[in-house]
């Protein structure tokens, strides 16, 4: 391989448009060349990808980049492909079938650059083609994630640490990522192996204006972003802590009359893509997501990034806002918090990151649970849950701690996947859980130490970083700025008390239950007196629903659906809680003089969903269950459907499908309340 | 170690190459103090004296590295173990039996404890009769009682029983599949308690994603022989694949015990007592030959080997001296009966005989034999 620069930047001119490599780019490239392994620091912005992504055209064979980004791996293909460069990408996003065509072409040298999910190295058909691809380098983005102390470990990863490891010793390497402190960086290295050259640039971000905002309730959250989010230039981003307030969040800015749209994981690809998209081009004044997005979206001039609720480290922190103002020009962060100390003596936003460390691991009793059903026999995931009635995310979490700490594996059976008890394994070490508990508590505290230090906030960042922080640095509200504060008018108090009535949640029942559309719930379950109220009559003999809550649900129907003109109203047959909802959808259907059949019924008895924890269960359970006596009053009819709360939806999706296939036109849900994760019913 | 599994799989996965070969490199990269890494890495692969055919071999092997980096990683994390030659835990019975035959490497799964210990192995026919399944019951118990690890081939009959009585004796099996370890999902499912619980240790020596073959099967029969110290015969035809492997066994002056048949049982077993095997009774245990003598006429007739292996061995002995196409084999050792495409046959099924394109005419040559030193030495 030739090894003259000013050779590469004749390349990279005619290849990429570019005249020149900075140094530190030309310094990672030299080493890959020559087959080095690296592990690549430096903040969002510099330039990482060119660092392999040059490399890669200069090979003869394909460079495999491990991302965990989806939006990244379109955003650089699509670039990539612009520039005459074959790069394509393997993802869940795609379909199976064009995931193959993408093997196939890897396969037939076809691809010079192949961008794939760490997840996709559990992928038998990706696994027997790597069999005879031609590798040539092997780049591991976002190696921050390969480290539990990292601050969004994955799994997956550690698979593709195990590959590197095996790979032959000549074969290039790259990690890269933005945010590793030292720990990081020393763990990166030693899991990497030997033979690697760490090259570690400046992180600070020089252009971004940091301030935090101090309040006393949620509230005031609401109020300065109605107040004041128009009034900053350029369009961004607000990051909440949970998917239920991307939705209010959004639902409230909309209601001020600002360009709002909520992004979830909830949402299905389509939508997300669109949404993405929409971004790209400034359609919206924000986005409101979870910090799902954003991380890998190639725009340059995101112009604020303000989180809701702040984030578990100082390092989330910097890599979150670090998707914002790429192209250097001046960007605004804020970071809210709410300081209102409660009963239990913790502020308010204090409470919920720490929940999520705290609720991070499932009990030890549900661990020997599952390993007990695995000393059994083999099971798969899904006869897993069943076995254990655990739900789906902590039966991930059991599986991938169970196979980190080599007790079980994930055996491939011809098309299926069965976990398998090792011989020999060791005991669970729950020592290693508690001291990852104590360092990421020690990291909150630290983001804590954020909102209340009285140094720059960005050299503030820079040292948690083990970034050099010499330089003297400013742009924040605890130098040069003015710091931001929340005024409340009565005005904006009978605002948002009005909003807040007027608010209803959204019942999304997905795209595979035929002619049934999104519903609406009058509230959510854990609002104080709603979920209160509804306990009462269900569980405790408390008698027929009270009538505030049918008020309240009259109210959401008016709102939301007053202009779909339904022809019947039906109920969902009881289990135990005997006549309520019919109680309820009978007094519900003469307020709106629509009429009502109780021909829904049950074809067989099933047990209570609540008492499945995981869907599987709870499908099985209503599958088939549900019949209606006379299919001609469906035929064409437009259906509204009543029921008590909305929990995983499985049994409203049921009859969706059920009603769609004796032909109704329309079928909408409508409940009293909806469960958000975590609620008790 | 783990980082030279790689190199040890495309090593062992290197076609056109035999075991003994592989085995003379790994000889020679040791005795120089080398590993098999810097084998792989250096330029002329440690200026061993290779054939052009060998180094083209080796090249794509080095080429396909990567390659078997993938393999190899989804075969740890799918909780297989890859046990090269040169590891502590790979079975020294079977170097010490098999020597520069052993294979590269081993594909496990469960208690790999079990290669160190002592083991025997308990063969015969697929078509078993009630006798033999009771001496192999019976020699089972007394290899549990005494903590010897019973090797089966996991075929039906014989094998399934040693395999079967062992464990309910409460002994250690090595099951010996004629397949790739990937490609017995139903056996490991059937035998899943007994693998955790470190009483059964599944073991392949092929490539982990081949399918079930008669050709595996037969090979696999060596390394029965191989991973035990004592072989106790149930019932022998005289062809097929339990009397091939113990007449080879006993050629290579192995310990083989056969079970003395009842009188007018038929089977070959007595034909393999007169050719060296030792005599047993129903229980495994010794009986003098004298006895035998008196009482038992036997056939000594032992049948000679196919007129085809003695033109593998003509062609080795001219190949040995140079390079000859199909017709100037047929030529020189005089085989006028032979076709061009017959020799062609003949020539492709024989492993140590490599091709070579010359424009449109082919000549085959072979691949090095030359034998050195002691492995044991070595490893």
């Amino acid at each position: 391989m030739n090894l003259d620069r000013t050779n590469h930047e004749y390349n990279l001119k005619r290849i990429f448009g570019i005249d020149h490599f900075y140094d530190e780019q030309w310094d990672a490239i030299f080493r890959i060349l020559s087959g080095e392994r690296i592990l690549m620091i430096q903040r969002t912005g510099f330039g990482k990808s060119l660092c392999y992504q040059y490399p890669a055209t200069q090979f003869d064979g394909i460079t495999v980049i491990f991302s965990p980004l989806i939006a990244l791996m379109r955003d650089q293909v699509k670039s990539l492909n612009s520039k005459g460069i074959s790069a394509s990408y393997i993802n869940s996003e795609q379909s199976p079938e064009e995931n193959s065509a993408t093997i196939q072409d890897a396969l037939n040298g076809k691809i010079k650059i192949l961008y794939i999910a760490p997840e996709r190295q559990e992928n038998q058909e990706w696994i027997e083609a790597t069999r005879k691809m031609n590798l040539s380098m092997v780049v591991i983005d976002e190696a921050h994630t390969i480290s539990v102390w990292g601050h969004d470990f994955r799994p997956a990863f550690r698979r593709i640490i195990n590959l590197v490891n095996l790979l032959p010793q000549d074969l290039p390497v790259l990690a890269t990522t933005a945010t590793a402190t030292k720990r990081v960086q020393d763990d990166i290295e030693k899991q990497i192996g030997g033979r690697l050259t760490t090259l570690r640039g400046r992180l600070i971000r020089s252009n971004f204006n940091l301030y935090v905002i101090k309040v006393k309730s949620e509230d005031e959250k609401l109020v300065w972003l109605a107040q004041r989010l128009n009034s900053i230039e350029g369009t961004g981003l607000i990051y909440t802590g949970t998917r239920v307030d991307t939705e209010l969040y959004a639902k409230w800015l909309v209601y001020n009359g600002v360009n709002a749209v909520n992004y979830n994981a909830g949402h299905d690809a389509g939508t997300r893509k669109e949404i993405e998209e929409g971004l790209m081009i400034n359609k919206y004044k924000c986005v409101v997501s979870t910090n799902a997005l954003g991380m890998g979206i190639d725009k340059s001039d995101i112009r604020f990034i303000i989180h809701t609720q702040i984030p578990a480290s100082p390092i989330h922190y910097y890599q979150e806002i670090g998707r914002a103002g790429r192209d250097g020009k001046p960007t605004t962060i804020v970071l809210f918090y709410n300081e209102q100390v409660d009963n239990s003596g913790f502020a308010a936003d204090y409470k919920l990151p720490k929940a999520f460390i705290e609720g991070a691991r499932p009990t030890m009793d549900k661990y020997l649970k599952a390993i007990n059903a695995l000393k059994e026999e083999p099971l798969t995931e899904s006869e897993l849950m069943k076995v254990t009635n655990l739900k789906t995310t902590p039966i991930r979490v059991i599986k991938a701690d169970l196979i980190d700490q080599g007790i079980v594996r994930e055996v491939v059976n011809g098309k299926s996947k069965t976990l398998e008890y090792q011989f020999g394994a060791k005991e669970l070490d729950i020592q290693a859980f508690e001291e990852l508990r104590m360092a990421k508590l020690k990291d909150l505290d630290a983001m804590i130490g954020y909102v209340y230090t009285e140094k720059p906030r960005m050299q503030y960042l820079c040292e948690f970083l083990d970034d050099d922080t010499t330089t003297t640095l400013s742009n924040c509200d605890n130098t040069n700025l003015n710091k931001l504060t929340v005024q409340i008018s009565e005005y904006w108090i009978n605002k948002i008390n009005e909003f807040h009535e007027n608010y209803f949640p959204v019942l999304e029942v997905g795209t595979r239950c035929g002619n049934m559309i999104n519903g609406i719930a009058a509230s959510y379950y854990g609002v104080s007196n709603v979920g209160n109220a509804i306990h009462r009559s269900k569980y405790e003999n408390g008698g027929d629903y009270p009538d505030f809550l049918l008020r309240l649900a009259l109210k959401a129907y008016w709102k939301e659906l007053g202009n779909i003109k339904f022809d019947l109203v039906l109920f969902v047959p009881p289990t135990h809680s005997g006549n309520l909802v019919k109680n309820f959808a009978e007094k519900f259907a003469s307020s709106i003089k629509i009429p009502i059949s109780a021909g829904l019924i049950k074809t067989r008895i099933t047990k209570e969903q609540k008492i499945f924890q995981n869907s599987y269960l709870k499908q099985e359970n209503i599958k088939d269950a549900f019949t209606y006596n006379d299919p001609e009053d469906i035929q064409g009819k437009k259906i509204l459907l009543i029921d008590d709360i909305y929990d995983s939806g499985a049994t409203i999706k049921e009859i969706g499908r059920l009603l769609t296939a004796m032909g109704a036109e329309l079928i909408v849900p409508i409940t009293i309340a909806k469960t958000v994760g975590g609620d008790i019913l | 170690m783990n980082q030279e599994l790689t190199y040890w799989v495309a090593l062992a996965h290197t076609p056109k190459m035999w075991t003994a070969r592989k085995n003379e490199i790994i000889a020679y990269c040791f005795q120089q103090g080398n590993t098999i890494v810097d084998f792989f890495n250096s330029d002329c692969f440690l200026n061993m004296e290779l054939k052009p055919q060998e180094i083209e071999l080796l090249q794509q092997t080095k080429k396909e590295l990567a390659n078997y980096a993938f393999m190899v990683e989804d075969l740890l994390d799918q909780g297989y173990d890859v046990i090269p030659l040169t590891s502590k835990e790979y079975s020294p019975t079977l170097k010490c039996n098999l020597k520069y035959n052993s294979p590269i490497v081993l594909y496990t799964k469960g208690n790999k404890q079990i290669l160190q210990e002592k083991s025997i192995a308990i063969v015969g026919s697929r078509n078993a009769n009630e006798l033999s399944l009771q001496f192999t019951d019976n020699v089972a118990m007394k290899a549990s009682e005494e903590f010897s690890v019973v090797v089966s081939g996991f075929a039906k009959g014989v094998d399934k029983q040693a395999l079967d009585s062992a464990l309910s004796y409460k002994g250690q099996s090595i099951i010996v599949l004629p397949q790739g370890i990937t490609t017995f999902s139903s056996g490991m499912k059937k035998y899943y308690k007994q693998i955790i619980d470190g009483n059964v240790l599944v073991l392949s020596t092929f490539h982990p994603k081949l399918p079930w073959s008669v050709d595996l099967a037969m090979a696999r029969n060596s390394i029965i022989y191989g991973l035990s110290s004592e072989i106790y015969v149930a019932l022998s035809d005289d062809k097929g694949g339990t009397w091939s492997g113990v007449t080879e066994g006993l050629k290579k002056g192995r310990k083989v015990f056969v079970r003395m048949p009842e009188k007018n049982e038929k089977c070959a077993n007595l034909k393999l007592i007169s050719m060296g095997a030792l005599p047993v009774g129903i229980n495994g245990e010794t009986i003098q030959i004298d006895s035998i003598k008196s009482n038992t006429p036997i056939d000594t007739t032992i049948s000679t080997p196919s007129v085809e292996d003695n033109i593998e061995d003509k062609i080795c002995k001219l190949l040995a001296n140079g390079s000859y196409s199909s017709r100037q084999i047929i030529d020189n050792l005089n085989l006028s009966g032979y076709s061009v495409q017959k020799m062609t046959i003949i020539l492709s099924k024989m492993k140590n005989v490599s091709k070579i394109k010359e424009g449109k005419s082919t000549r085959y040559s072979l691949l090095s034999t030359k034998r050195p030193m002691q492995l044991s030495l070595m490893l």
